[in-house]
């Protein structure tokens, strides 16, 4: 279930009617301004846990925060604005983030302290061709600011066997 | 070499024709404690110093999700070369539908940067090359042709026909090298369902596993899946012996073969009595939950306060209240209650016929758990165990993780995965620790495409020109 915005802003002559779906995975417990896939209008809404507590309201003139992930046009032939397009929906990402609070939450070391290739974005393998990878992952090389932040954890016994 | 010493009566044996210590001293000398026999016949944590037993073998593997898969992943651990093709940028669906996104590892792949392989692939896939492949187009059937010539098998989870209407069925292939076994690993197999597709749940609910699955209607209960998809886990290892006879086969024969496996038939095999039952009383067997019916009292019970009461994961916070407590026989049953207090049901039901009655185990269990209501798992598990009776509480995974037996036996332990780093290992070393050709773990899986340099270049012989050309066009 998600909760949407259905635009009904005057839009070339006739209104917009555009239904903005505001998946839960982004919008869950978020505050800020989304704007209509269609229209462009933009809105300010503040949810908590998935329900709507203030808004949506118009804020002309306002830079969107974010945009819907999906949009559809029900009483137009069913008219559609799938995920990513550009000024429109947002593109779905799958970004993990700490218990829907809107905080990436990247997973660089297991539970025992030590580094964990879980992250994101990746730097392009070097070795690649034909999309092969080498062997091995070369932290220090390749990811050198979480070797540093393993080095310092060994530094504070972070890092166990256990 | 050592030669047998016959003597007169052949029924006789000699102690330097037996395995083990020659002479008394020798025996003395060998004796170690219990323990230390144990651990130097496990010997976990050395298994890469010992032998593969599937050394040799070379498998393709152009599967999903979990069954398919797991069928293949036995022969990487036990040490056969298997090459698992996927689908170019996309890789295998079970990659994208893991649970929890939280967990996934990165990369899938450089052309998408952004996504990752979720955990639920774990398992299903180690020590394999991963090469990426489009192998229904014409322009790469010849690379495929080319690994079945050099391979001893190939197992495939397609509907039937696909891979005959891409020349590639076992008609094809047999052709091609007589001596390749072809496996079909399908839903429902041959019969009137043939094109019926399958997954876990729907092989549970449909062999009837589910119904006999969960606690009885009465008791709030309803049918229910086993968790994590067992039947995938299960059938896909019926078809590793599949594998491992045609190999038996082929080694007397010259020949190979084809398999044809029906995951949901497999979990019909799990249904134990049920189906003779009614076939020869006409009864259809009920839920009976976490109790034995065959044995009372034997079975999981829930206590009424929790192990870990001021816990913040509600896993070990409410659900840290089960029990198992076995006392079946008459004198241990007599022993549990004279602990419990429960005199009138030890003597309202002193036999084991008696107990095992459905009204006298509703009685029993109900009994127990009004027992166990002020106590918490783990002093139900201490009052039974010092009454000498069997019990040991139901553990989650972050017990089952911190458990002193399964890290002592390597069941569980940590490794360096070669691309993503620390992980947690155990699917690999759940079983035969003790053979002389354990499994073993080397990776737990690659990108998509990780290894077309090495499986296309290094063992084919195409060129790097041509590898990036087909790379360009999305071929590979």
């Amino acid at each position: 279930m998600c909760d949407i915005i259905w635009c009904k802003k005057d839009f070339e002559g006739k209104p917009c009617d555009t239904v903005n779906y505001l998946d839960p995975y982004c919008f869950w417990n978020w505050e800020g301004t989304v704007n209509c896939a269609e229209c462009g209008t933009v809105y300010y809404i503040h949810m908590i846990q998935g329900k709507m507590y203030r808004g949506p309201e118009e804020r002309p003139g306002e830079k969107p925060d974010t945009s819907p992930l999906y949009a559809d046009k029900p009483l137009d032939g069913y008219r559609f604005y799938g995920a990513g397009i550009e000024g429109r929906t947002r593109p779905f990402e799958c970004l993990p983030r700490h218990i829907y609070l809107g905080v990436p939450d990247m997973v660089k070391f297991s539970i025992r302290g030590k580094p964990v290739r879980g992250w994101r974005p990746q730097p392009p393998d070097a070795s690649n061709a034909g999309g092969s990878y080498g062997f091995n992952w070369d932290v220090e090389r390749l990811s050198p600011d979480v070797w540093e932040e393993y080095q310092k954890k060994i530094k504070n016994g972070e890092v166990t066997e256990w | 070499m050592h030669r047998l010493k016959y003597n007169k009566d052949p029924r006789e044996t000699l102690i330097e024709d037996q395995q083990g210590p020659k002479s008394k001293e020798e025996f003395e000398e060998m004796k170690a404690p219990y323990e230390e026999y144990c651990k130097a016949q496990f010997d976990p944590g050395n298994e890469f110093s010992k032998p593969h037993s599937l050394k040799g073998v070379r498998w393709l593997s152009t599967t999903m999700y979990i069954f398919t898969p797991h069928s293949v992943s036995n022969l990487a651990e036990l040490g056969a070369d298997v090459i698992k093709v996927e689908m170019p940028r996309m890789g295998d669906p079970m990659r994208h539908c893991a649970p929890f996104n939280e967990t996934y590892l990165y990369p899938l792949h450089d052309t998408r940067p952004m996504t990752g392989t979720g955990m639920g692939y774990l398992n299903a896939n180690p020590n394999e090359y991963h090469i990426s492949m489009d192998y229904h187009l014409d322009e790469m059937k010849e690379p495929f042709y080319a690994l079945v010539r050099m391979s001893d098998g190939l197992t495939q989870c397609y509907r039937p026909g696909t891979f005959d209407r891409w020349r590639q069925s076992y008609r094809y292939l047999q052709e091609i090298n007589p001596r390749f076994t072809s496996v079909w690993g399908g839903g429902f197999g041959y019969g009137p369902k043939v094109f019926g597709g399958s997954y876990d749940i729907l092989g549970q609910a449909h062999a009837g596993l589910a119904s006999i699955t969960g606690m009885h209607e009465f008791m709030g209960g309803h049918a229910t899946k086993h968790s994590n998809w067992c039947i995938d886990w299960y059938s896909g290892t019926q078809i590793t012996f599949g594998i491992l006879a045609a190999l038996h086969w082929r080694r007397k024969s010259g020949l190979g073969t084809k398999i044809e496996f029906s995951q949901v038939q497999a979990a019909t095999r799990c249904l134990g009595y049920a189906a003779p039952l009614y076939g020869r009383f006409g009864i259809v067997r009920q839920r009976w939950g976490n109790w034995d019916t065959q044995l009372c009292a034997h079975g999981i019970i829930l206590c009424g306060k929790s192990d870990f009461p001021d816990a913040q994961n509600p896993q070990d916070r409410l659900e840290a209240r089960y029990a198992m407590i076995s006392a079946f026989q008459d004198e241990d049953w007599k022993e549990l209650c004279a602990i419990t207090g429960m005199n009138d049901l030890h003597d309202k039901y002193k036999s084991r016929n008696e107990r095992t009655e459905g009204e006298a185990q509703i009685e029993i269990y109900a009994a127990l758990e009004k027992w166990a209501e002020d106590k918490s798992r783990s002093e139900v598990c201490k009052i039974c165990q010092d009454a000498g009776l069997l019990a040991e509480p139901v553990m989650n995974d972050r017990e089952y993780y911190e458990d002193e037996h399964w890290r002592m036996r390597g069941t569980v332990r940590w490794q360096d995965d070669p691309i993503f780093g620390d992980i947690m290992a155990h699917g690999s070393y759940a079983a035969g620790l003790m053979s002389k050709t354990p499994r073993r773990l080397y990776w737990i899986w690659r990108p998509v495409g990780a290894d077309n340099v090495k499986i296309y270049h290094e063992l084919l012989g195409y060129s790097a020109n041509k590898i990036e050309e087909w790379y360009n066009k999305t071929f590979i």
